[in-house]
């Protein structure tokens, strides 16, 4: 079954339909993708902090959205030595997690957390249910630390053309919009192109949750009360594909998003689910370009609200509770809740001023009114009805079987990623098989429903011997996967290599160029993977930029992860 | 503790003002740490030792205190504990008391341990043994009927109260933000449960109520009435207005199949009734100030939490009005002294002293200051400096309109929460 195939081990593990319908965000929200390290602020990343007899070391844990925040007020706090009231210095130290990647690993006690503080407070409910049998609740008593409502950004001279700011924009209009050809030609804003939109996975991700509910709520022409009854409504499904159609890819990162608008600007997509403070925040990095500005969907939307506690578990002893206290004392203090609102986020405590005002795409008494959070049946359903109608892809895996593969494991453990990518595609998506060394091979495209198992048994019999052909394989996978391109799939490559380039036919400069012309009309997007110490990183990143992709470093253990990231964009 | 920069009062464990973020620290603090410094290390070790006895595991019926109450320090002097359950509405005053109790002479040789509970948390917690707690403070005596019944069940009789006192006056009010009170007032003839309740089944919401159809439906709360004094108060207060009297509920009017129905009905579509109430007063006035009319168009709130933040809520979203009940309830913060088989005298003694300074009038005008009526009536509502006048503009009233009702029995109450609890089946 469809389903069962690309469930991973979270799903299999979490029985409660509750725990379904919410786990499906568990698995790591906005995590970052680059580098797939954490940070510490500070602390050196990866460090275990030296701790001496009259320390108090608390480790906070938090949702990676408010990271730049965090990082910017908790050095401060540590270098000001606040102590306990018999005199032992509190050092705080701080890792960005995925806000269901986090409650999984506490309640595990993979991750000793003191202090906790996911995106929202959907983890804290799903948490303390799920640790109702394990000696009480994660968290009793949360406090908000910011808040930020989920938007739609969008660049200003496309909202205008909608009517913006006058007229309430909703869910609905950005259906319509998506299955409307030319909606930008129409509007008189043809060097826009097609109307391009964006969300995050809603299995992966809070905010992609969110946009699939609202979308779901907009299909059902309600705001409240979505029931299984409405699901099953053909018309839901209909409006549902038609938006979803609209989409240029998924992704697990929120902050992707936010990221990738600001770079690229509006060629790259029209209008993307992300939080408000990433409007706001994109005017920091704008220098003078086309402005982004958030719209507050007519038909609501949700908070993120950022609760934070003390976690409630054996490990946190008396001081570092009163040491985690003290520290969340300071994160909601005035200077710092004016240091979070000068990044976009509305304090938890004080008055709500600039930035968050027109002058930054955003309006301080917004949203006018919010969604109600379905039941959790609801929102599993919601789910299901999603995978049949999001948007399939039409990928191909370029996959290194050069020599250098058959070196430390690195061709196993990189068909063991490839396969785990081939698991959770989806039934209707397709995919092409790109082996290379010295030479190009270029399968067929192929249904991976069909086609699952026969797909994965090439990757097997896949062995590695020759040079790295790689410019030519990745050109030769565009001119396929372009060839394929109908619209209605998203078109992506994924390169796998472990070397640098050393064949002849196609030249780095030859492969952007091609590649700048196609980004100009849509194009294919490519995510490369830079696999072990001899890879050639900086060519791999400049292809995954111009094709407005994602580059990954990669290692023997973890590649699968890797592959697993990937796999969320489609 | 007070600001020396800005003179905002803070909790007495903050390390920073709440307002301005300047440190604080305790008067003499920089030249009593070497004392202490030597102190703590002695202290220390016989702190911890108490600290791990008293681990927070309730023992059910258990009758024989299990841990020192009291705890030698390295002079030999006895430092007498009581814990206080209290409700978090009270939370910043009652830490400033703390602070401020400490600093007096009574206070010699008491250390006051304040544990924030729900009213009936707590209640639950005394019923099923837990020995830290020597007081009970909650928002009201509504629960304690119930209490006292649970009680007697549990413990084979006995009266666990040995005195009681009203610390402040409170009544329920609705706040409402302005933008959304004006178009409601003139839709609904009053702001009362029942046009709440009509206001929250429009079948088109705002769109219906004032032709603003970007306000989507009327949003409503009240917290969890399982889990707070609040949210149980406006059960009783919704059974009230709709059996339009103030005495004597019964489980009868209670059961009536059309209260029920109406119950339901009203129940249903509150915010939150899908994923979960708020379980706590302050944290849903909070979450107001924070999330605007997004989330909440109007919330039953003590009049307390409403004067605390009216002022922070004008400045992210703008004005709230304050409109109190046709029936109303007076929340009187009553303290009881326990008389359980885990306090002491010496105990019971410290806790009776607390109290006296609660209601002094220095704790009586601070109490004022976060938005509570005094039970000392040396303390005037009708001054000039008086948040009853202050924000009379908002309609903060001094003399409290309408009629207060009377609380129900024990099983009024358990009829009531058992039919809300039906109402939340099959969401």
């Amino acid at each position: 079954m469809a389903v069962g195939r690309r469930s991973n081990g979270v799903f299999r593990i979490i029985n409660a339909i509750f725990a379904i319908a919410l786990g499906c965000i568990a698995l790591a929200c906005d995590r970052k993708s680059e580098n797939q390290t954490d940070s510490s602020s500070g602390q050196s990343s990866g460090m275990p902090p030296a701790v001496t007899a009259n320390q108090v070391e608390v480790l906070f844990v938090y949702g990676s959205e408010k990271q730049d925040w965090i990082d910017a007020v908790t050095p401060a706090f540590n270098s000001e030595r606040h102590t306990l009231a018999d005199g032992r210095l509190i050092h705080i130290t701080t890792k960005p997690m995925g806000s269901g990647e986090s409650k999984d690993d506490i309640l595990a006690g993979r991750v000793q957390a003191d202090v906790w503080s996911p995106a929202s407070g959907l983890f804290v409910t799903l948490a303390n249910a799920e640790s109702q049998s394990k000696g009480g609740p994660l968290l009793k008593q949360t406090q908000n630390l910011v808040l930020s409502p989920v938007v739609i950004a969008m660049w200003k001279p496309m909202a205008e053309a909608l009517g913006w700011p006058a007229k309430p924009i909703g869910w609905a209009d950005i259906g319509a919009l998506a299955a409307e050809k030319d909606a930008w030609a129409n509007r008189g804003l043809s060097q826009f192109g097609p109307f391009k939109f964006g969300h995050t996975h809603p299995e992966y991700s809070n905010s992609g949750l969110i946009a699939l509910l609202a979308e779901t709520y907009a299909a059902a022409g309600k705001s409240r009360g979505l029931s299984l009854e409405d699901l099953q409504q053909p018309q839901v499904a209909a409006t549902l594909h038609k938006i979803e159609h609209g989409v240029v890819h998924y992704g697990r990162s929120t902050g992707f998003f936010g990221k990738r608008l600001a770079d690229f600007g509006p060629g790259y997509l029209s209008a993307a689910v992300v939080y408000e403070n990433m409007v706001i925040s994109s005017y920091a990095n704008s220098a003078g370009g086309t402005p982004l500005v958030a719209i507050y969907p007519k038909e609501g939307t949700i908070w993120s609200d950022h609760p934070a506690g003390i976690v409630e578990r054996p490990w946190v002893s008396e001081e570092k509770r009163a040491a985690g206290k003290i520290y969340l004392d300071y994160l909601r203090a005035p200077p710092q809740q004016r240091r979070a609102l000068e990044m976009g986020f509305r304090p938890a405590e004080g008055d709500v001023g600039s930035p968050i005002d027109s002058a930054h795409g955003a309006d301080p008494k917004q949203p006018s009114t919010i969604l109600d959070t379905p039941s959790a049946d609801v929102i599993a359903a919601a789910i299901q009805l999603w995978r049949r109608e999001k948007k399939p892809s039409n990928v191909a895996l370029v996959f290194d079987t050069s020599g250098s593969m058959n070196e430390q494991g690195k061709m196993r453990a990189a068909q063991e990623g490839a396969k785990a990518l081939i698991q959770m595609m989806d039934p209707q998506d397709r995919l092409t098989l790109v082996p290379f060394s010295t030479e190009v091979r270029m399968g067929k495209p192929m249904e991976v429903g069909a086609n699952r198992t026969q797909l994965l048994s090439a990757i097997d019999r896949l062995h590695a011997d020759g040079g790295t052909n790689l410019y030519q394989a990745i050109a030769a996978a565009d001119g396929a996967v372009m060839a394929a391109a109908d619209g209605e799939h998203i078109d992506a490559i994924v390169v796998l290599t472990d070397g640098e380039d050393n064949g002849k036919s196609v030249t780095l400069d030859a492969l952007l160029q091609r590649l700048s012309r196609e980004t100009e009309t849509g194009g294919v997007r490519i995510f490369t993977i830079g696999y072990g110490q001899s890879a050639q990183l900086d060519a791999l990143r400049k292809i995954a930029r111009q094709a407005r992709g994602e580059f990954y470093t990669g290692e023997t253990k973890n590649i699968i992860d890797v592959f697993r990231d990937v796999a969320t964009f489609f | 503790m007070k600001c020396p920069k800005c003179t905002e009062e803070n909790a007495v464990e903050s390390q920073f003002c709440r307002r301005c973020g300047a440190a604080l620290q305790p008067p003499g603090a920089k030249a009593r740490n070497a004392v202490l410094l030597v102190i703590a290390l002695v202290v220390g070790v016989l702190a911890a030792a108490f600290v791990m006895a008293h681990s927070r595991s309730p023992s059910a019926g258990s009758a024989t205190p299990a841990e020192p109450q009291s705890v030698k320090t390295a002079d030999t002097r006895t430092v007498t504990h009581i814990g206080v359950a209290y409700g978090t509405e009270k939370r910043d005053w009652f830490t400033w008391a703390v602070d401020a109790f400490n600093r007096t002479p009574e206070a010699q040789d008491v250390q006051i341990d304040l544990m924030p509970m729900g009213s009936l948390e707590a209640a639950q917690a005394i019923v099923h043994g837990d020995q830290h707690i020597q007081v009970w403070s909650p928002a009201s005596a509504l629960y304690k009927n119930v209490f006292l019944r649970d009680w007697a069940a549990a413990h084979a009789g006995g009266n666990p109260i040995e005195s009681e006192q009203q610390l402040a006056l409170t009544p329920m009010v609705f706040v409402m933000w302005q933008q959304r009170y004006e178009p409601f007032a003139k839709k609904y003839p009053e702001v009362s449960f029942r046009t709440i309740s009509s206001a929250m089944n429009e079948p088109g919401g705002w769109n219906t109520i004032a032709n603003q159809p970007e306000w989507g439906f009327f949003k409503f709360s009240h917290t969890h009435p399982n889990q707070s004094n609040s949210g149980l108060v406006s059960l009783v207060l919704m059974a009230y207005d709709y059996q339009g009297t103030h005495r004597a509920l019964s489980a009868g009017q209670i059961t009536d199949p059309e209260f029920q129905k109406w119950l339901v009905g009203t129940e249903r579509n509150q915010v939150g009734a899908a994923s979960g109430l708020i379980d706590s007063t302050g944290t849903l006035m909070n979450a107001m100030v924070q999330r605007g009319w997004s989330t909440y168009d109007c919330v039953m709130v003590y009049e307390s939490n409403a004067v605390e933040r009216l002022r922070e809520a004008n400045g992210r979203w703008g004005e709230l009005r304050v409109i109190y009940p046709r029936y109303n309830f007076w929340n009187d913060h009553p303290f009881y002294v326990l008389n359980v088989p885990w306090s002491t005298p010496a105990q019971r003694r410290a806790a009776g002293a607390f109290a006296k300074f609660l209601l002094s009038e220095q704790a009586q005008r601070q109490a004022m200051a976060h938005g509570f009526r005094p039970a000392n009536v040396n303390v005037a509502t009708n001054a000039a400096d008086s948040p009853f006048v202050q924000y009379a503009n908002v309609g903060v009233q001094v003399t409290v309109p309408g009629v207060f009702c009377e609380p129900p029995d024990a099983n009024a109450i358990e009829t009531l929460l058992l039919g809300w609890q039906r109402s939340q089946a099959g969401k």
